[in-house]
């Protein structure tokens, strides 16, 4: 169905962010891409500094 | 449309109701009762408020069980990813015609000051291992207030979330 492209996996992190891997782009305001196919860890704690990314704040 | 689906409709748009995708997370009849009331039939009252109010609350349900589509055609073109729950973001197959830009890759959004909206399909990994599959818009929790993680409920407003 994604032809060539792997499906992303969003997985969630027990207490702790959401793992993104496959191809997928992150876009900011909808529009500007930040971050495209590379695995990221997204913030869903709603604490980190450095969001949308996690920094290790839930753990706090 | 699958069994048991719906659609209300009113001079301006057509709102869909798809049953199956409903987790409850009451965006819908919290914040529009004259609209969304579950205790009445038919539960959905078009008539109950404004286009503009309809489509705001409509555009919150976290899955694609309420989605909603201009009735004159031409303006459904120029709908973007400002409304998730349009039929275009979320259920491409409710188009009528299929000349609208169908190609997009999946997409996650970064709402400022809500939640993650994942734009297309993915496979989602919960605590426990297990892996569902979507397709379609879903939002995901970033504040960490939702009371219905990892989807958004809309409680970023509740607490006032800055992501800035």
């Amino acid at each position: 169905m994604e032809g060539k492209k792997n499906i992303p996996v969003i997985t969630i992190i027990k207490d702790g962010p959401l793992k993104v891997s496959g191809d997928f782009t992150l876009l900011k305001e909808n529009r500007f891409p930040v971050e495209s196919g590379s695995e990221v860890w997204l913030c869903r704690c709603g604490k980190s500094s450095r969001k949308p990314f996690c920094d290790g704040s839930h753990k706090k | 449309m699958d069994s048991g689906e719906r659609k209300y409709k009113n001079k301006e748009i057509t709102v869909y109701w798809k049953p199956s995708s409903c987790i409850h997370a009451s965006a819908c009849t919290n914040e529009l009762p004259e609209v969304f009331n579950p205790d009445e039939r038919p539960w959905v009252k078009i008539e109950g408020s404004n286009t503009s109010k309809i489509i705001e609350v409509v555009d919150k349900c976290p899955v694609d069980a309420l989605t909603w589509k201009w009735n004159d055609e031409s303006k459904n073109k120029e709908v973007g990813r400002e409304h998730p729950n349009h039929i275009k973001n979320r259920r491409k197959s409710l188009l009528e015609k299929d000349n609208l830009d169908t190609k997009l890759d999946t997409a996650i959004d970064i709402m400022d000051d809500g939640p993650f909206v994942v734009n297309g399909g993915f496979l989602l990994e919960r605590e426990n291992g297990s892996r569902s599959k979507f397709s379609g818009t879903v939002s995901l929790c970033r504040c960490g207030a939702s009371k219905l993680k990892p989807f958004c409920d809309g409680s970023h407003r509740s607490i006032n979330f800055k992501s800035k």
